[in-house]
């Protein structure tokens, strides 16, 4: 897959991607919560 | 041989007089950035905190900063040139615990309890979070002796980037290297550092995403590359038998289960450094400097791309470099990167940029390199340097009336002593302390540190209980197991007759941080449940 040799190193990419995006997507629909209490 | 050292030389064809124009302009931005930060700090909590009202955006870029440094982006980048892309586990333990768990379940805990607690380090926070002064002080001496050895390094490969490209006398760059930075950390204080680091930040991650696109416009496209790569496995057994033998199987394939370097890509770098971030005082006085837990959201978001693009960069290009060298232009022989370099592979990126990609990528890389090194020397100056002047002699009265002035002199202290370690120190020894203090941090400091956020029950004795044994063992550890610094202290051999404890495989190649953070977790845990814990109304208080 993606010309790698290893079902592994296709894990560490696509799972860097994909905790990259969850980092991304948690940002945005957080972007306004302030996540304790004392803030809200 | 100093880390990024090699590799910095080899970029010594640079036309000087361009890139002093650029470190000229990069310097006065700087200097601009450091003022900045000088005329905001009024209070001992800007100085620290830098006011706790940082910009998300300056907050994660400051982290990200801090946080790669030279060795991460060309020391790995060239392991992964050596041994390939199963370095990219440690991209993903990066993001996974370094940004992700680090800020949402670490971060907003530590900033809320920190306000509750008036905390402005991270020796503080644990000390008050747990009411004794000792934990405090014990692990700002930790900190403040350690952090120097750390800093060295970094400083020293500075120096030799200000030597080998712009031709100033090593002695002079140390000097210079670390008079720059002392002045925006001792003036401008954690705003300063934090305003410049998020400048430097951009630039690394502006260089490192032109390094990679380049990269892969030059081999052919994304796909082209990897095939490229893939189809070189065979290639390891013949014209590298040494690294075959330690597990090296190809640069897109993992190593060999159970091999020499498939435990020191799992145990030290994807467990010990993946994981060893979340306790890293440095990072997580971080934390404390934002108002909200708003902003800690949107860091995530920023911080995310950022080591994607910077660390993630580094070690593609390193394994992909591969290819450009094994496919050269007519007259020239087909050599691994490994080869290429002479056996060096902390010089395989900047040779591989050198080669392969347009002069511009060169100076950019320049400037990331300086801004890598500089961004993470201003943190571990102003950490190590607070450690001293708040933690440790915060408490005389003298201290009390003139808090700004003593963390100053904290800082100008730690660079004095950083100094000093990289004019006399050999850089071996400094890269190995390094090693050990991280091993520490992540060992002792970690339980402690998790147990202070989530964990009610925890008392002063099981901190204790946990601290002493993840130091114990992993100082313990590194005498009579690890193959590696075993070997070279010779404790273990002059007095077990060999050079590890336990010689049967894989012990000699698992890094202490595998037993010794289950072992501190297990002595803060059973200590805890054994003692009394601290009194309710305190609890309440940073519980609520």
């Amino acid at each position: 897959m993606f010309g790698l040799g290893d079902l592994y190193i296709v894990g560490a990419v696509l799972g860097s991607i994909a905790v990259s995006a969850v980092g991304v997507v948690y940002g945005a629909i957080n972007w306004n919560r302030s996540g304790s209490e004392e803030d809200k | 041989m100093i880390p990024g050292m090699d590799i910095l030389c080899v970029a010594y064809n640079l036309n000087a007089v361009v890139l002093g124009s650029l470190i000229a302009v990069y310097a006065i931005l700087i200097g601009y950035l450091g003022l900045r930060g000088f005329r905001k700090t009024k209070s001992n909590q800007d100085y620290l905190l830098a006011g706790r009202s940082v910009n998300p955006f300056v907050m994660a870029m400051s982290y990200g900063a801090a946080f790669i440094s030279t060795s991460a982006l060309v020391g790995f980048g060239g392991i992964a040139g050596q041994f390939g892309m199963g370095l990219m586990w440690l991209v993903f333990m990066n993001i996974a615990f370094g940004i992700v768990v680090a800020f949402i379940w670490f971060g907003h805990r530590t900033r809320s309890m920190g306000a509750e607690l008036d905390a402005k380090t991270f020796p503080e926070f644990i000390g008050r979070r747990f009411q004794s002064e000792k934990i405090k002080l014990f692990i700002a001496g930790v900190i403040f002796i350690f952090i120097p050895l750390y800093s060295s390094v970094v400083l020293i490969s500075g120096a030799r980037f200000l030597q080998e490209v712009m031709g100033v006398p090593y002695f002079w760059a140390l000097g210079v290297f670390g008079a720059i930075v002392a002045v925006y950390v001792i003036f401008g204080g954690l705003k300063g550092v934090m305003y410049v680091d998020a400048l430097m930040g951009t630039v690394m991650l502006l260089g490192m995403l032109m390094l990679l696109v380049s990269c892969y416009v030059r081999l052919g496209g994304v796909v082209s590359a990897h095939q490229k790569l893939t189809e070189m496995s065979a290639l390891v057994a013949q014209r590298l038998p040494q690294e075959y033998i330690l597990g090296h199987r190809g640069w897109t394939v993992m190593p060999e289960f159970n091999s020499v370097w498939w435990w020191t890509l799992v145990s030290s770098l994807m467990l010990g450094v993946g994981i060893g971030a979340l306790a890293q005082p440095q990072l997580a006085v971080r934390f404390m400097t934002v108002k909200s837990g708003k902003e800690l959201n949107r860091a995530v978001l920023v911080g995310s791309i950022f080591i994607l693009c910077t660390a993630g960069a580094a070690y593609m290009t390193g394994a992909l470099s591969n290819v450009f060298f094994f496919h050269p232009e007519a007259g020239k022989t087909p050599q691994l990167a490994i080869e290429a370099a002479g056996g060096n592979p902390d010089i395989i990126i900047p040779m591989f940029i050198k080669e392969a990609l347009p002069a511009v990528v060169l100076y950019v890389f320049s400037l990331t390199m300086l801004s890598a090194a500089m961004s993470t020397l201003s943190s571990l100056f102003h950490v190590a340097g607070t450690s001293l002047g708040h933690d440790i002699c915060g408490n005389l009265r003298w201290g009390r009336e003139n808090g700004i002035l003593l963390s100053r002199t904290g800082v100008c202290f730690g660079i004095v002593l950083s100094v000093f370690f990289a004019m006399i120190l050999p850089p071996g020894v400094v890269a190995r302390g390094t090693a050990i203090f991280f091993g520490i941090c992540a060992a002792a400091f970690l339980p402690a540190y998790v147990a202070a956020l989530y964990w009610k029950r925890a008392t002063r004795a099981g901190i204790w209980a946990g601290i002493v044994t993840g130091s114990v063992v992993t100082v313990f550890g590194l005498v009579f197991m690890h193959q590696k610094e075993a070997a070279l202290l010779g404790i273990c051999k002059l007095i077990c007759g060999r050079d590890v404890l336990v010689s049967v495989h894989p012990w000699p190649v698992v890094d202490p941080f595998v037993y010794a953070l289950p072992l501190s977790v297990i002595a803060l845990v059973v200590v805890s449940l054994l003692t009394r814990p601290l009194e309710k109304k305190h609890l309440d208080r940073i519980f609520k």
